[in-house]
């Protein structure tokens, strides 16, 4: 009895308790056990087309999450809730290990990791990205990648063949003098104007910075010194007033992003600025008018044919995020992947690195759903005339804060209706961005 | 043993009788049961306003922790912004306005359902209706009656042969329609809340004293100026703060409907400082447009509860 006993030391009974400490826990809570694996929190918006969130969310995330032994969990919200969640998650320093914006979001910059790894990852792997990718998520002032973008989503020139075929121009517009005249033309014979907005969404301010880079005018210069008071300006802006008055009516004052949307596949408008959701709808909800509806590139203006992103996804990685490493892996992936997402979407996102979808021009030359098949081959050069909010520039703090509050979106809306003359509207935008300008470089993003 | 043994029930009951004594003391149950409403508001509401009064003085951004004092120049910096001076400009015209509208509408509605007749209680279940549904779906059920393209309202007024068949009235796109849209929105969501309480009002008013005025021959504006008004007045008063509060600092209309067009005419300080403050990334600044009213809010407050309590009839 008493050797037995001294067998047990001091030092076994605190070996034993540890081991019971380690192993009891997975025998009593087998969850807390099974936490151990790896986790990913994404949040990103309700795509436009909803098969690629089937894909993303039950396929593809699934397979990853397998792959790399990580439990990924993906939560869907509407775009117009993605400012107000991030303010929350921040606010509350916890949240999701990606946040997918559907534009560049520099204003978050000292709250997201640098993304420069991602990139030379990818770049190393697939290529350069594309040019636009890089003014939409680097910071040239503070030498940050505050974003990473996979893909974005061209904002081509929806027309109505039917109707431009009626004026002689069957292959739609080829610059915004011939949406002008045909447009006139149109809106005369058929009582159907142009839809183009100049309201305060989103749609509009690409619309009207799409014109203003045609005519050689931006927010800012290439250095990101403002220059919207601009001789360039006051022509794109008088521009505008004359494409009003002559081809469109006060409903586009009021539109919301989808409202060129509604309007096209209605038969109301006979041409707007969109992404091709305007397309994708139509062949499903009215084959006859979407035969009708047509694609084309960018349109020259007076110094440059240009045409803006319509969604930019950029991915950030909050600094308080639980799995940045799994976070930066599941981008690098899903880069090399991106052939999937980009049939998956049925053409919507576009890639940033040009190399993961080598048959990009041969997949979207003969399209099943399309009428005709190829209607959707405008789009093989896009990524040559697609820009970036803040062109020539990169997409800053300031240039965030200026198309959030429209002030681009009211200085033209403005003007058109009259209720200003295009000096006194670009002088008031001007002040406005001035402003904006100062407060950010006050604050170093800038 | 024994001693143990017989004190152990006498400190039992003397806490029972400690317990029933403070139950029954008013000077602690009071307290007691106003407690949770007290923290929850101080919580959910006194807590975030005195944040937005510290964030209106700093330099805080979406994107930043840290902040700096910077004293009035947020106040000062928008103020000096023309898109400020119009929001604010709107913001009285949609909250008179509305306000003018709702207590007009709720007191014939509610003099109508203090009436007796048939099927009462049905148009009393559909008048509360927008103050039961949720204010959101709602609101985007009028975005679709006043839709550009497929509003009923237009539809109505072409079959009706009021506008011609391809004419149609830009609810959202022309500034006055525009206005007038989210004011009429504004008053249909308020208009329940303050039938409720005007409704209640006359209801507490002594039956008597119509009686007497009725054998004095009084016509039914006397009634109405001379008894009615005066003895509701401190009702209507409390409706019609809600209605004022409501108005300057809501903006789920206006955000669904305009989202402040078209070119500013509907922006109000309640948007100009979300779109501001949470979209465009300047706490500071967005905290700065949302509090500019509050100094004359708490004025309207101060003074609608004054009268109501001066013209209490005890």
């Amino acid at each position: 009895m008493q050797k037995k006993q001294r067998l047990i030391s001091r030092r076994e009974v605190i070996k034993a308790g540890a081991l019971a400490a380690g192993i009891g826990p997975a025998i009593i809570i087998p969850g807390r056990a099974r936490a151990a694996k790896k986790t990913l929190k994404i949040l990103q918006w309700v795509h436009f087309v909803p098969v690629y969130d089937e894909w993303f969310n039950k396929k593809y995330v699934k397979e990853w999450g397998d792959k790399n032994d990580t439990e990924v969990t993906v939560d869907n919200i509407g775009i117009a809730g993605l400012s107000a969640r991030a303010a929350g998650e921040i606010s509350a320093q916890k949240g999701h290990d990606l946040f997918l914006f559907n534009w560049p979001p520099p204003i978050y910059e000292e709250q997201v990791v640098d993304m420069k790894d991602v990139y030379e990852e990818c770049q190393r792997k697939h290529g350069k990205p594309i040019d636009l990718a890089i003014k939409s998520t680097y910071n040239p002032k503070t030498k940050k990648y505050f974003g990473f973008s996979p893909s974005f989503t061209p904002d081509p020139v929806n027309y109505r063949q039917d109707l431009f075929g009626q004026v002689g121009m069957p292959t739609g517009p080829k610059s915004w003098d011939d949406v002008r005249t045909a447009g006139k033309q149109i809106k005369q014979k058929t009582g159907i104007p142009v839809g183009i907005g100049l309201a305060q969404e989103i749609d509009t301010g690409m619309a009207m910075r799409t014109i203003m880079y045609a005519f050689g005018a931006g927010e800012q210069d290439a250095n990101g010194n403002i220059a919207l008071n601009s001789k360039q300006t006051l022509e794109s802006v008088k521009f505008v007033k004359a494409l009003f008055e002559e081809t469109m009516t006060p409903e586009v004052f009021s539109w919301d992003a989808s409202s060129n949307n509604r309007a096209m596949i209605a038969g109301q408008i006979s041409l707007a600025l969109n992404a091709i959701s305007i397309t994708r709808t139509a062949e499903k909800d009215k084959p006859d008018i979407s035969k009708q509806i047509q694609l084309t590139k960018a349109l020259a203006g007076p110094v440059r044919a240009i045409g803006l992103e319509h969604v930019m996804d950029v991915y950030t990685i909050w600094k308080f995020a639980e799995n940045i490493e799994g976070a930066k892996k599941f981008l690098v992936d899903y880069v090399t992947n991106f052939r999937q997402g980009f049939i998956a979407g049925e053409f919507y996102d576009f890639p940033c690195f040009p190399s993961t979808v080598p048959d990009l021009k041969k997949l979207i030359a003969n399209d099943p759903k399309a009428h005709p098949a190829d209607k959707y081959k405008v789009l093989e050069d896009v990524l040559e005339w697609a820009t970036n909010v803040g062109y020539p520039g990169y997409s800053n703090a300031a240039i965030d804060e200026i198309f959030q509050t429209w002030v681009i979106n009211v200085m033209f809306a403005k003007a058109a209706a009259g209720k200003a003359t295009p000096e006194e509207a670009i002088k008031e935008a001007e002040a406005a961005s001035k402003r904006i300008f100062e407060k950010w470089k006050a604050k170093g993003l800038v | 043993m024994k001693l143990v043994q017989g004190t152990a029930p006498v400190k039992v009951a003397s806490r029972r009788v400690t317990f029933a004594h403070l139950r029954d003391r008013e000077e602690w149950l009071g307290p007691l049961m106003i407690a949770p409403a007290i923290l929850y508001i101080v919580l959910v509401v006194g807590f975030p306003f005195f944040l937005a009064i510290y964030y209106s003085f700093s330099d805080i951004t979406l994107g930043s922790r840290s902040l700096g004092f910077v004293g009035l120049k947020n106040f000062a910096a928008v103020f000096g912004n023309t898109n400020f001076r119009t929001a604010l400009w709107n913001t009285f015209v949609f909250a008179v306005g509305s306000q003018l509208l709702v207590l007009v509408l709720a007191n014939m509605l509610a003099l109508a359902l203090l009436k007796d007749f048939r099927g009462k209680w049905f148009f009393r279940l559909l008048i509360l209706l927008p103050w039961v549904a949720p204010i959101s779906l709602g609101t985007i059920g009028w975005l679709w009656i006043l839709d550009s393209t497929y509003s009923v309202i237009n539809w109505t007024l072409q079959a009706l042969r009021i506008i011609g068949p391809k004419a149609r009235l830009i609810w959202l796109g022309v500034p006055y329609l525009a206005m007038g849209s989210i004011i009429t929105v504004h008053v249909w969501r308020l208009l329940p809340l303050a039938t409720v309480i005007i409704l209640a009002g006359l209801s507490s008013i002594p039956r008597d004293i119509h009686d007497a005025a009725q054998v004095d021959g009084a016509s039914f504006w006397r009634h109405y100026f001379q008894i009615t008004m005066p003895l509701l007045l401190p009702v209507a008063m409390v409706a019609l703060l809600f209605g004022v509060v409501f108005a300057f600092t809501d903006m789920t209309v206006i955000y669904v409907l305009t989202r402040g067009g078209p070119y500013d005419t509907t922006q109000v300080l309640a948007s100009l400082a979300f779109f501001t403050g949470v979209v465009g990334g300047d706490t500071a600044e967005g905290a700065a447009i949302s509090l500019y009213l509050f100094p004359l809010l708490l004025a309207v407050a101060i003074a609608f509860l004054r009268i109501a309590r001066r013209s209490e009839v005890t």
